[in-house]
């Protein structure tokens, strides 16, 4: 594994399509070690189909053609040797939407290692999944029903079901959509907290709409325009000194 | 805590174990998909070969052409030509006659077979060619005394040997054909005149009883289908549609219009036997209506497809976006206008196609014809509605069971061709579906 | 004056009533339709209607009730006369019936006149073979009661026949008058018009329930009737089934019972899986172009009538089973067997079960798709531990709905699996079920009143009771998982 400041993800001149539709225009972006990197824009900028690309979760929609290069660790990901559920296992990914899966709460976070094969005895996987609970922050709240079933949750509390279920797979990269879209401010708060706490042992690619969170959670950020990638630098710069006009008419309100 | 991240190899370019374990196990499930999806298909394709392959034959037909010298002392022995006179003279009569001149025009071909007798040469023509010839001659006297070439039907064991179901290997074995009959058929039709041709009697005839497969027709049960698809149509159509416009558009919420809908949903997946029974109950022993008739038949065919015209006219009705009934109300039309004049138009397309999926159903349907006795033997056609639907008639698919619970194995290729009569008319029942749906889909 | 010709006369008063109404409507406001309260056209509407149904609902109960009425009273002839108490009754009205009918076909091709119908003896054979000459087939000589008889009705055939033609152009012709004498510059037409439409399609939404009512009564009715001369400890318990023409019967469910259950569970072991499979295929892994011709495909495979099924039971895999297996291992030479019925059975299920999945694997949202990809997971891993869980009860509908299909089944069991009723469990022997014994018992010339046809009724009571059962649990079940993701 890199070092704290080291170079995961590089996405070199990536081109994504839709059909005929250029959804993401030779995009270029280094995604550090142990960082958290926060995508903003507009809606339909191509932000979540850029962020989709890094664990080739497009490879389940028939029409979209990805090109260019992205390398995890330096190993290319579209390289026609690699199998996508192994790259997934180290690329983990949380959604827009809560998903639990209608299972208890046990086996929902104890899916991942058991598909993966990470555990070796029942008490292993018990450390794991109480582990990847405590984590995201819910084991306090669960400890007692781990057999309830994972839909029967709050909207927050599932959404943190859903990042334990991610972190659970020990992945090095935990890519975000919009975690935090469906949830009330409380449960918000929640997950930032959470996603602070997880730059220790992962870097986070964070997509949000709310400028907000951007700023309060990310290191670096990246604002998203038309499928270009306009400005890709430290948060703080981004928001307080922007070089592109379009990023400061963006943070400033005037469009998006 | 464990660090169980350290386990795994951290390469993406080579696969460990697991994964192409994994692989091989989603491999695995991938083909089953496909193995199941073979077997469907592998199963349609035979089926439908298998029908084909065994009722193809029973369009095409052997024939015999003779030039028959329509005698008048054997034919008209008053000599005045009066038709009720010459209704005296049976089948049995006209078929010693045709034997003779069939004899008489093998050895005028100078074709020698030996060992043949005299009933071996009468039951070289079906049973059903004296009274052909009869029903033509009774048709138009003026024949008598003239000679004129009939196409007569061959026996139906002569017709399978032209076929290949026959040989003389199993006609040593049959006593109903003999050796000597197949060879005799072999020097016909070397000569011509024996030969097969397209059976329009197959789709025009009525059936025919045990001894002469080669005359059985489908013309009554078509007709009997048709009359009972006119009385479906006629029943359920507006039925349908009348109350599935209720329950869409007028019934309250509350527990009677819930007890009609789940009555509905269940009635839909009744056995169709069950039908049947109520057809036999109430139809014939309660209301006395006669047995074998379209009018039992049509009625409990009716009673069977409502639920799935019901079901499809709700669906359709359902589709109709809100907006349009809001607009016509908007314009100050009356619920019932604005439903008639605006939902039921737009949903038509669906309802048709609804009420022309169940009108197939109720085609194809056996079971409870059975119990309603419409697999009684029927030669007479009905009368044309709609008195003919009180006369006795039978179904296609009943026609089919019929054929095939009798001895004759020249039945079962008839069954067969009925089926495919039968699938014919499905499939251009269900193309009209296609086609209605396609020239009005509409989407909102 | 037959029905059809009444009914054009009842068609013909209301679309007087039509034109009328709508000109009486115009005149009253005095040519100009602002001043009515509805349009011209729903006063003629409204004519036509009043006009037209009740008469045709008179027609309907008549046609209905009087032959029960006269039958009755002729039943009652019959069974006043000590002569027929050997035979049952209704062998009797049968032959009373075919006699009129006969008499009927005669004076209709002018072989007889009124007068001379009325002068013809029961000379026995000689009014027999007079039958026959018009294509009526008597069983014997015609006795003197029911030739009596058969004037009898006949003459109240023809008496009930003139009543209802009066009766039917009376109540047509008054509600004509009547609902023209209605209209007036403010008579809502409209209203009135449209609640009659409203209740004829509440009415027509009555039908349903009606056939559901008439096929609770007539096998709840008919089976009580069956338990009273047979004891139902027998029907029940006894694991026979020998119908005997001359009474001492066996007739236990139990060998009947078995070869259902044993065809469907055949048939469901094929179509489950194979039709599972092949909508979690189609859905989840097949191309667009591949999806787009083998769905129809199976659709087709929907579309077939059963009778084809059981032709193909009958001819072409009987006979393969029975040679290719049967016979080499020694397992019978059968080629009716539940193995060849259940097979088939089994094809005719996998598109009702692929749909059913089909619709079901649907529903799961694509969320969980999502979620299980995104941790890793092959798609063979998704489908397996998340949405067959997700679906499952859906599934298990599905599976019901098939087994209710399954048992209630007909003309494939008839011409696939045999008629003979036993208990094995060698697959490749004919067995027989609770639908072929239905059809057998009530086809050809059947008594009526004996334990041997009346068992039908007990039996499809049965089948009734079970296909109902497994159709309700399924609903429920289905009904349940679409609101989980709804």
């Amino acid at each position: 594994m890199s070092d704290a400041t080291g170079l995961k993800i590089a996405a070199r001149d990536v081109d994504v399509f839709y059909g005929d539709h250029h959804a993401i225009k030779d995009v270029s972006v280094a995604i550090a070690d142990r960082t958290v990197t926060a995508f903003i824009g507009p809606s339909g900028c191509g932000k979540s189909t850029f962020l989709r690309c890094l664990n080739r979760m497009n490879d389940t929609i028939d029409v979209c053609r990805v090109s260019g290069t992205i390398e995890l660790d330096g190993e290319d990901i579209y390289d026609r040797r690699v199998d996508p559920v192994q790259l997934r296992a180290r690329v983990g990914m949380v959604f827009q939407k809560p998903n639990p899966f209608p299972k208890s709460i046990f086996d929902n976070v104890a899916y991942g290692p058991r598909i993966h094969g990470l555990t070796r005895s029942r008490g292993e996987l018990d450390e794991v999944v109480e582990n990847a609970l405590r984590r995201a922050a819910l084991w306090d709240e669960v400890k007692d029903r781990l057999s309830a079933p994972g839909t029967g949750l709050s909207g927050g509390q599932q959404q943190r079901l859903c990042i334990a279920r991610a972190v659970a797979t020990a992945p090095e990269v935990l890519l975000m959509d919009e975690p935090c879209s469906a949830l009330d401010p409380i449960a918000t708060a929640q997950i930032e907290e959470l996603i602070d706490e997880l730059r220790g042992n992962f870097s986070v690619v964070i997509v949000t709409h709310s400028m907000q969170q951007a700023a309060r959670v990310s290191q670096r950020t990246a604002f998203f325009h038309l499928g270009d990638l306009v400005e890709f630098g430290e948060t703080g710069q981004i928001f307080t000194n922007p070089q592109d006009p379009r990023t400061e008419s963006y943070i400033t309100g005037r469009i998006g | 805590m464990t660090d169980i991240a350290g386990v795994r190899p951290p390469r993406l370019l080579t696969r460990d174990a697991r994964t192409r374990r994994r692989n091989a196990a989603e491999f695995r499930f991938r083909l089953y998909g496909r193995v199941a999806v073979c077997i469907g298909v592998a199963a349609l394709i035979v089926l439908l070969a298998s029908v084909v392959a065994n009722g193809v034959g029973a369009f095409r037909q052997t024939f015999l052409t003779l030039d028959l010298s329509l005698d008048a002392a054997e034919l008209d022995p008053s000599g005045a030509r009066d038709v009720a006179a010459m209704k005296k003279v049976t089948t049995i009569g006209y078929g010693r006659f045709l034997t003779r001149q069939l004899k008489a025009a093998i050895a005028e071909r100078g074709i020698r077979i030996e060992g043949i007798t005299d009933s071996d040469i009468a039951g070289m023509i079906s049973k059903a060619a004296p009274a052909q010839v009869r029903d033509r001659v009774l048709a138009d006297p003026g024949l008598i005394g003239r000679t004129v070439a009939f196409r007569l039907l061959a026996n139906g064991r002569i017709d399978g040997y032209l076929k290949g179901r026959v040989t003389m290997k199993s006609a040593r074995l049959d006593g109903n054909v003999s050796p000597a009959q197949l060879r005799l058929s072999d020097a016909l039709r070397k000569d011509g005149m024996l030969a097969m041709a397209f059976n329009w009697g197959f789709i025009t005839s009525a059936d025919a009883s045990e001894l002469r497969p080669e005359a059985a027709g489908l013309g009554v049960a078509i007709l009997g289908s048709a009359y009972m698809m006119i009385i479906v149509l006629f029943l359920a159509l507006p039925i349908g549609v009348a109350s599935s416009i209720y329950l869409e558009e007028f019934a309250p919420t509350n527990r009677w219009t819930d007890l009609i809908e789940v009555n509905i949903s269940n009635l839909a997946a009744v056995p169709s036997i069950v039908f049947g029974i109520l057809g036999l109950a109430i139809f014939i022993n309660f209301a006395g209506l006669p047995q074998s008739a379209p009018i039992v038949g049509g009625l409990v065919l009716t009673l069977m497809t409502l639920p799935t015209i019901i079901i499809a006219t709700r669906a359709a009705l359902k589709s109709v976006p809100p907006s349009i009934r809001d607009a016509a109300l908007g314009v100050g039309a009356s619920k019932m206008q604005a439903i008639m004049h605006h939902v039921v138009p737009l949903a038509m397309p669906g309802v048709l196609t609804g009420a022309i999926i169940g009108l197939a159903q109720a085609l194809g349907e056996t079971a409870p014809l059975l119990l309603i006795g419409m697999v009684a033997f029927v030669r007479d056609f009905p009368a044309p509605p709609p008195e003919g639907f009180l006369d006795p008639a039978t179904a296609l698919p009943v026609q089919v069971y019929n054929f095939t619970q009798r001895a004759d194995p020249a039945f079962a290729e008839r069954a067969s061709g009925a089926i495919i009569v039968l699938m014919v008319f499905l499939l251009a029942m269900n193309l009209v579906a296609i086609l209605l749906r396609r020239r009005f889909e509409r989407r909102w | 004056m037959n029905s059809a010709s009444l009914l054009l006369i009842v068609f013909a008063i209301a679309l007087a009533g039509w034109f009328l109404g709508r000109r009486r409507a115009l005149a009253m406001a005095g040519g100009d339709a602002r001043r009515l309260h509805s349009l011209s056209g729903h006063h003629g509407q409204a004519v036509f209607l009043f006009a037209a149904v009740p008469a045709l609902l008179v027609m309907f109960v008549w046609l209905f009730v009087q032959p029960i009425v006269t039958e009755a009273r002729i039943g009652d002839a019959i069974r006043a006369n000590g002569l027929f108490r050997q035979i049952s009754p209704s062998l009797v009205m049968s032959d009373v019936r075919r006699v009129a009918h006969g008499l009927d076909l005669m004076v209709d091709r002018g072989q007889i006149d009124e007068k001379g119908l009325a002068a013809l003896g029961a000379d026995g054979s000689e009014l027999r073979a007079r039958l026959g000459r018009v294509g009526v087939a008597v069983g014997g000589n015609v006795g003197g009661d029911v030739l009596a008889a058969a004037r009898t009705l006949r003459r109240d055939n023809h008496r009930g026949a003139v009543g209802m033609a009066v009766a039917v152009v009376a109540v047509a012709l008054a509600g004509l008058v009547w609902s023209l004498s209605r209209i007036s510059v403010e008579f809502r037409a409209r209203n009135v018009s449209e609640n009659f439409v409203l209740t004829l399609f509440f009415g027509a939404s009555l039908v349903a329930v009606l056939t559901t009512i008439g096929i609770v009564g007539s096998l709840l009715f008919e089976t009580v009737h069956f338990f009273r001369i047979y004891p139902a400890r027998d029907f029940f318990f006894s694991f026979t089934w020998s119908p005997q023409f001359r009474g001492g019967s066996d007739l236990g469910i139990w060998p009947l019972l078995w070869g259902t259950l044993y065809v469907s569970l055949v048939a469901l072991i094929l179509a489950v899986p194979v039709g599972l499979m092949s909508a979690i295929y189609l859905s989840e892994y097949a191309s667009k172009p591949l999806r787009a011709v083998v769905k129809p495909l199976l659709e087709i495979l929907a579309g077939i009538p059963t009778v084809v099924y059981g032709l193909f039971a009958l001819m072409t895999v009987g006979p393969f089973l029975r040679d290719m297996i049967a016979e080499p291992m020694g397992l019978g030479s059968s080629s009716s067997s539940v193995m060849t019925g259940g097979l088939v059975m089994g094809i005719m299920l996998i598109p009702f079960v692929s749909s059913l999945s089909d619709d079901i694997i649907h529903a799961v949202p694509q969320g969980l798709r999502d979620g299980s990809f995104g941790l890793g997971a092959t798609q063979s891993e998704t489908v397996r531990q998340v949405i067959l869980p997700a679906a499952l009860p859906g599934i298990v509908g599905a599976i019901l709905l098939a087994a209710s299909r399954a048992i209630g089944e007909t003309m494939i069991v008839v011409m696939g699996v045999g008629a003979a009723a036993r208990m094995g469990l060698n697959p490749f022997e004919a067995m027989t079920t609770i639908t072929v014994k239905i059809v057998s018992q009530l086809t050809g010339d059947t008594e009526f009143a004996s334990p041997e046809t009346l068992v039908a009724f007990a039996l499809a009571m049965a089948l009734f009771v079970f296909t109902l059962g497994l159709n309700v649990v399924a609903l429920v079940v289905v009904r349940k998982y679409r609101e989980q993701y709804e």
